[in-house]
């Protein structure tokens, strides 16, 4: 049992410290594009960023089904090779 | 064109994004070569389909099996043949428990001094291991990192098809 104890993460949920929970959700809301102004990000509660969270990877999500869709069009008209070489030169270069 | 003189290798976001980019690439084309192209419109909607399976599959293969949200997607989608056939007989097939063997179960102690914590167990949370892959079993510290990552590596995979859809636009 006291290895399991000495594991930080493991089976602890509901002795998490504040101030892990603030520093993880400072680190989220840095990723996530947030409406309100930075300057204010010490104000934004928890809740907020965990809300835009949600909202944020069900946007990507869905950003990546109608990209992909584009792109499966797009592959289609296109010669695919010579394509497919020049992006991949442009890109990496 | 712009998108590869933004570029810059000192940048790490610049360097995952042409991580990524590669990978995605690379599976494109042997997505590409496999299929003949058909222009019948039951066939697009399958090749958007599997556009869209490529791009998962190439995001979780470049992290590899570091990550609970990548294995999770490797894991669907290589089994993804059977979980179509079994999907009337098995609800919910927990892999992340067969995956951890680490992770021992917890016990819940009714003595033990609980610290309130408004996430656990709210709807948010619920919400968050729904949308993240893999994410259904981890505790609610491993969950929120795995947030963090997921989005970070799923952002720059939308920057990357994003680039790639202008790119093959203007071809």
């Amino acid at each position: 049992m006291s290895s399991r104890r000495s594991r930080s993460q493991q089976g602890s949920s509901s002795m998490i410290n504040d101030a892990q929970m603030a520093d993880l959700i400072s680190k989220l809301q840095q990723l996530i594009p947030l409406h309100v102004n930075r300057t204010n990000s010490s104000k934004v509660s928890a809740s907020k960023v965990l809300q835009e969270t949600c909202n944020y990877i069900r946007r990507l999500h869905k950003e990546v089904d109608d990209l992909s869709e584009r792109l499966s069009e797009l592959l289609e008209s296109t010669d695919t090779n010579s394509a497919q070489a020049d992006i991949i030169r442009s890109l990496i270069m | 064109m712009s998108a590869s003189q933004q570029l810059t290798p000192t940048n790490p976001n610049s360097a995952l994004k042409i991580r990524l980019a590669y990978r995605f690439l690379l599976t494109l084309n042997t997505l590409n070569a496999k299929k003949p192209p058909n222009f019948d419109h039951t066939q697009i909607h399958r090749r958007s389909h599997r556009v869209k399976i490529a791009a998962y599959a190439s995001m979780a293969s470049v992290v590899g099996p570091k990550r609970a949200w990548s294995r999770a997607i490797l894991w669907k989608i290589r089994n993804r043949g059977m979980l179509a056939r079994n999907k009337k007989r098995i609800h919910r097939i927990s892999t992340p428990i067969r995956l951890h063997r680490h992770h021992a179960r917890r016990r819940r102690n009714p003595n033990r001094v609980v610290h309130v914590d408004p996430f656990v167990n709210s709807g948010l949370e619920v919400k968050l291991r729904k949308l993240v892959p893999g994410a259904e079993t981890i505790d609610p510290c491993g969950l929120l990192d795995e947030t963090a990552d997921y989005i970070k590596y799923l952002a720059t995979q939308v920057e990357v098809m994003r680039n790639l859809v202008d790119l093959y636009s203007t071809i």
